[in-house]
């Protein structure tokens, strides 16, 4: 660039730069390390001192204690529960939750007649917020009156406790943190789609394909890494699901809605067990980091493709 | 007349499961005008509409303080978030050095941290420095964003090099090309960080549940939960306050829908 440059604007670039860089790098810079050293470095940290403490007696410091919580957390029965719950809770949702929302997006990725009504209803749930999702269905899912069990009952079905009943909670749970994530991953899927290249379809009509073989052969090969990448997004979403199971089960009923995440807030704040809480966590971040690490590596590759 | 055939089920069939989708909020909607009486009456329609369990939802609660704490906490760390990566990320983008390639370096492995993971050493800070039921507990941690500074490096990084090489010559600095050049330019970019941290601060959960005991400090979605347990059993009443509660989101993304969907599809596919 410096070569195209005049030599007299050159000069003068010389002359009207008074400040170096680095002062003005400091101003940008400085607030935004300070804040995420607080706030973020130092929790993260802290998380993994505090996994190998044992909690002071008497109001005492930490001390250190080795593997002792890990140890615990490994062979206590319950975590492998809540392991295998919070596994069990993603495993339902992430399919469902896929499903739905690329039907979604498949139903408006072709302009039509008032496609921005159905866009907006079909991404209507990210504007919904956890809570009001929980409650949403609570009324629905009323073992006495809700819609729910008079659906079953007109399918002439049992009808079910849902949130009441043990075997039904978390299920239910993930059913409905499956709806209320319907609206981001619609919203994801839809960008994906966006992106295949019109002229493909053309080029294959001409050629003879109808829709269903258009479908197969350019839709489904062209979106499967979008549709692998948010997967894998809304199975890390679902492994950290929190608000709706405080706001209706708080784990229950007899700890068969008991995931990771809440038992975690369970050991921390009911049970004052912080340290041991703190090794609950921190394998848990090992858990999402991988996850994390394998979406990084594939947003990576396909931003190379491009 | 075939092809009108298949339009028509077409509409019939993309309705219908528009419907299916909204419909967990249309009967909250419908519950949250019944009477008591009314409250476990299967019919889809309200039978006698009323306006009572809203004013008794007002009145009972102070959802409107609720409402207040949410828009506040959520406004000041959109604002905050807008700030510090606009200009952290402009640093990292425009100026080169090694002191910001590091720092870049630290910000893309922030990103890995999630927030579950951090809220207990945060809470025990924040409890530490006595910082329990406060607006500053709710929002400072939050205004450094990983994810935001990431999002407008890339943004400044993709601007042409010409624009800021015109302004160095005429003499600007750093702060003032981040100001009259970049700043301008990212009104999208960073409309969608806003509507992306709005949203995300909106709906957080775990930790303001932990860092407030305080009624005034509770934040909507946390106070829903209070609610829920009072009224047990009056449903009506929990409806309407969930509906109150879910309105400013909901307008929100009915008239900002585009910057609410590049929010999302730049904060989780391209970050």
């Amino acid at each position: 660039m410096e070569r195209v440059l005049p030599s007299s604007a050159k000069q003068k670039r010389i002359l009207w730069k008074p400040r170096p860089d680095w002062l003005e790098m400091l101003i940008l810079l400085v607030p935004a390390v300070l804040l995420l050293s607080a706030f973020v470095i130092l929790p993260t940290i802290e998380a993994f001192i505090m996994s190998f403490q044992r909690e002071g007696l008497l109001g005492r410091n930490r001390v250190f204690a080795g593997l002792e919580n890990f140890i615990e957390v490994f062979s206590r029965p319950e975590n492998l529960q809540s392991a295998w719950q919070s596994i069990y809770f993603a495993l339902i949702v992430a399919p469902l939750e896929i499903i739905l929302a690329f039907a979604a997006a498949l139903l408006i990725s072709r302009p039509f007649v008032g496609v921005a009504i159905y866009r907006t209803l079909f991404f209507l749930t990210t504007a919904v917020p956890t809570g009001v999702a929980a409650i949403a269905w609570s009324w629905f899912l009323n073992p006495q009156t809700g819609w729910a069990n008079w659906i079953l009952a007109s399918l002439g079905l049992e009808p079910k406790q849902w949130l009441l009943d043990t075997s039904t909670a978390l299920p239910t749970l993930a059913v409905i943190t499956a709806w209320a994530g319907v609206g981001f991953a619609a919203i994801l899927l839809t960008a994906g789609l966006q992106q295949i290249p019109e002229d493909l379809y053309e080029a294959s009509r001409i050629d003879g394909a109808n829709g269903i073989q258009q479908f197969w052969s350019i839709t489904i090969p062209l979106i499967s890494p979008t549709l692998f990448l948010v997967t894998l997004l809304v199975f890390l979403r679902s492994l950290t699901a929190f608000g709706q199971i405080h706001l209706l089960t708080q784990g229950g009923p007899a700890d068969s809605s008991m995931v990771w995440i809440y038992r975690i807030y369970q050991e921390a704040f009911f049970n004052f067990r912080q340290t041991y809480a703190a090794a609950q966590s921190v394998i848990l971040f090992l858990v999402l980091l991988i996850l994390a690490l394998l979406q990084f590596r594939f947003i990576g590759r396909k931003v190379h493709y491009e | 007349m075939n092809k009108i055939l298949a339009r028509v089920l077409f509409y019939i069939g993309i309705s219908l499961y528009a419907a299916l989708l909204v419909l967990p909020l249309l009967t909250m909607l419908s519950v949250s005008f019944r009477s008591d009486g009314d409250v476990y009456n299967p019919s889809f329609f309200p039978p006698n509409p009323t306006l009572e369990p809203y004013q008794i939802a007002l009145e009972k609660f102070p959802v409107l303080r609720f409402l207040g704490n949410s828009f506040l906490v959520s406004s000041l760390v959109t604002l905050g978030v807008m700030l510090i990566s606009s200009c952290t990320g402009y640093a990292l983008a425009r100026i080169n050095s090694p002191v910001s390639n590091f720092i870049f370096a630290l910000v893309i492995g922030l990103l890995l941290v999630p927030g579950e993971v951090t809220f207990l050493p945060l809470y025990i800070m924040i409890n530490r420095l006595g910082w329990i039921d406060s607006y500053l507990a709710l929002t400072l941690p939050f205004i450094a964003s990983p994810i935001g500074i990431f999002l407008m490096r890339q943004f400044f990084k993709s601007l042409p090099q010409e624009l800021f090489d015109a302004a160095r010559m005429d003499g600007a600095g750093h702060l003032r090309m981040l100001w009259h050049i970049a700043m301008p330019l990212a009104t999208p970019a960073l409309g969608a960080l806003a509507a992306l941290t709005f949203l995300g601060t909106w709906n957080m959960y775990l930790y303001p549940l932990v860092v407030t005991n305080s009624e005034e400090l509770r934040t909507a979605q946390i106070a829903l939960r209070f609610i829920s347990s009072d009224e047990a059993v009056r449903y009506n009443i929990v409806a309407a306050a969930a509906v109150i509660i879910l309105l400013p989101t909901l307008v929100a993304f009915l008239f900002a829908q585009r910057a609410f969907v590049r929010g999302i599809a730049m904060g989780s596919l391209k970050g």
